[in-house]
């Protein structure tokens, strides 16, 4: 069985449910006097969008991404609402930081939230196969066939029983998607997941990655800083302008979507 | 938070076994610092028990002994012999009275013992025949082997006296009933019945003893006693009855003072013991906990990624925690084992001079609890810092490269 060539569904980005809904959202940060400010006037992405974010490091891509996976907390919001699920309501998460329900965040991000890192982020400690059903198994989730499907999809069933340090570097990207997906999440965000890659693997892992997310109905946020695949393999890029005052001690970065 | 609890345990057993080399460096550190000083507190502890033990056992140290000759009747003897802190008294009569000449068939020799007062309860002849007629003694091992003779045999003894300025000897038959054992008495000397003792000095006072047939001269004065031999119940009651015949102008000699050493000694070596072994564990805590702390940054980004995939900040401070309890107990089992060859190599070098069931080198099980808790406790305390530096790690360092 494979998640891969399946028939054709109906798209779930016709139907537009809003998993997240921002509004005014203002991050500030402040170092050595240098400042840096990300503002979110509006920004809306509905269930089963693949979204890019592209630029330079430094313009705030990553900030935006700890905000949106909810880790990080937003100096200033307007509105922020969660949608992970169709018939659900959404979660109010600016009301959840306000009042510190970090635990609640928590325990969101682990239920709906999938990750896939720059570099692995994989635990040593723990074979392929455990290191992919980490969510299932820490949500208390059954053991099910998805771990393997997504080895086989993902061309490492070979080594699902080896350590991590065993796997190639693009291996290793392989078992981070394989885990993010593997919990079918409402959303999974990737932070730069193929810079350590060399292009021709960066660019075929990066198709299989969306190849998943797109069969698993599955929203995708990706930032990069340089990528020449975008149109080909059909993500939504969000438009960012970065300026900077005179004196070049604040920078500014305005993302809406 | 059962299941959670079990995860975390779970993924802290798993990366503690897969950098089995770092753990294993860690136990074997913890066993070096607990393993001697198990080691020496058994030493401590079997060493000083043993004297203990010896001076508790041996009568001897329980023994006050009258200093000179007073004048002692029975009556006040009996008076002392009613206070509870008395376990053994007897009256003697004057030494230059109380020898014996002793000679058996088995040996051509004549030996001139001591007669040594006894009645039941002597604490010189445990679990020994006491004598309890006149003719019966129980001799001392050095005269039992010159005078070659064993329990049940019969030996004669005699008495000679200067009486109205004519030698006179008396002979009278004996019956070994037993040797006493070899520590109660070193010299030459037969336990006999203080009736027996009693007869001898009126003979060679001139007195009659109508008992065994000896003449003399009647007498009905009152019986003194130039001393008696006394035991209290315990060492410990060794110092308030001696004060008190002090304090009735009775001079005496204790071992007091021996008995002291040995507690001061113990006092003193436990207070040293405790000082190196606070030391060793809390050098131990701090290269434990420097080591935990050091591997919180090691595997900061291992944690974040626990933290990004929902661990709570309350679980993530139990992954040291739960490694550190590894250590503990890991090295404290290494130790143990350590302790159990090196105090079985110590007894065994020193088992020629030791009395059976004697060791230099002793734990009593709740000894090595005791190592096991505090082990426990160091590390815990060790890994609690490391642990509220692992909760303060943010979800998102595990997103990107730092």
């Amino acid at each position: 069985m494979s998640l891969l060539h399946p028939q054709p569904g109906p798209s779930p980005t016709q139907d537009k449910v809003l998993i997240y809904h921002l509004r005014d959202v203002i991050k500030t940060r402040e170092a050595e006097g240098a400042g840096f400010r990300l503002v979110v006037p509006s920004l809306q992405i509905a269930m089963g969008e693949k979204i890019a974010l592209i630029g330079e490091s430094g313009c705030g891509k990553s900030t935006l991404l700890d905000m949106l996976s909810m880790t990080l907390r937003p100096s200033k919001i307007g509105s922020f609402r969660f949608r992970p699920e169709r018939g659900a309501a959404p979660v109010d998460i600016a009301e959840l930081w306000r009042k510190k329900k970090l635990n609640s965040l928590g325990d969101l991000r682990r239920l709906r939230i999938g990750y896939v890192m720059q570099t692995g982020g994989l635990l040593p400690y723990l074979t392929v196969r455990e290191n992919i059903s980490l969510s299932r198994r820490l949500l208390g989730l059954p053991e099910d066939d998805l771990v393997e499907v997504l080895a086989k999809d993902l061309g490492i069933r070979n080594h699902l029983d080896k350590l991590p340090h065993l796997l190639s570097v693009g291996e290793r990207q392989r078992v981070a998607i394989g885990r993010a997906l593997a919990h079918r999440p409402a959303i999974v965000i990737a932070d730069e997941p193929t810079a350590s890659l060399d292009p021709i693997a960066a660019e075929r892992i990066m198709s299989l990655f969306i190849e998943l997310v797109d069969e698993l109905s599955i929203t995708v946020i990706i930032a990069s800083h340089a990528w020449r695949h975008i149109n080909r393999l059909g993500l939504r890029h969000l438009s960012h302008r970065t300026h900077r005052d005179e004196q070049g001690t604040m920078t500014e970065t305005v993302v809406s979507g | 938070m059962l299941k959670r609890a079990r995860n975390i345990f779970w993924l802290a057993s798993r990366d503690f076994a897969n950098e089995w080399q770092m753990s294993g460096f860690f136990i074997l550190a913890l066993a070096a610092v607990l393993g001697p000083m198990m080691i020496l507190f058994g030493l401590k502890f079997g060493i000083i028990g043993s004297m203990l033990d010896n001076l508790i056992q041996d009568p001897r140290n329980r023994e006050i002994h009258p200093v000179g000759s007073g004048r002692f009747d029975m009556a006040w003897i009996e008076q002392l012999r009613a206070r509870p802190e008395i376990g053994f008294i007897i009256p003697h009569t004057r030494s230059i009275a109380a020898t014996i000449q002793l000679n058996s068939e088995t040996s051509s020799r004549i030996l001139t013992v001591e007669m040594i007062p006894t009645d039941q309860g002597d604490p010189l002849l445990p679990q020994i025949h006491i004598p309890t007629e006149m003719h019966q003694v129980v001799l001392s091992d050095s005269a039992a082997r010159k005078l070659n003779v064993k329990p049940g045999d019969s030996i004669s003894g005699s008495l000679s006296r200067r009486f109205q300025d004519k030698s006179e000897r008396v002979y009278l038959d004996l019956k070994v009933v037993d040797v006493a054992p070899l520590g109660s008495f070193s010299r030459d000397g037969a336990f006999v019945t203080l009736a027996l003792a009693e007869a001898a000095e009126d003979y060679r006072d001139g007195r009659s003893v109508p008992t065994l047939g000896w003449d003399g001269a009647e007498s009905n004065e009152q019986r003194t006693y130039p001393g008696f031999r006394l035991y209290t119940r315990s060492i410990y009651d060794v110092a308030p009855i001696s004060r008190a015949l002090e304090k009735l102008g009775i001079e005496v000699r204790t071992r007091a003072a021996d008995i002291d050493i040995v507690r001061n000694m113990d006092r003193n070596l436990t207070a040293v013991f405790w000082v190196i072994a606070v030391i060793g564990l809390v050098g131990f805590s701090f290269s434990l906990g420097a080591s935990l702390w050091a591997n919180v940054d090691r595997k900061r980004k291992e944690l974040s990624v626990l933290r990004l995939v929902g661990f709570r900040t309350g679980d993530i401070v139990w992954f040291p925690i739960i490694q550190s309890l590894y250590t503990a107990a890991l090295g404290w089992f290494t130790a143990s084992l350590v302790y159990q060859g090196v105090a079985y190599t110590i007894n065994q070098m020193f088992s020629a001079q030791l009395k059976q069931g004697e060791n230099v080198c002793q734990l009593l099980p709740e000894h090595f609890l005791i190592a096991l808790a505090l082990t426990i406790t160091s590390s815990f305390l060790a890994a609690a810092l490391a642990g509220y530096r692992a909760a303060r790690i943010e979800p998102s360092e595990g997103l990107r490269e730092i």
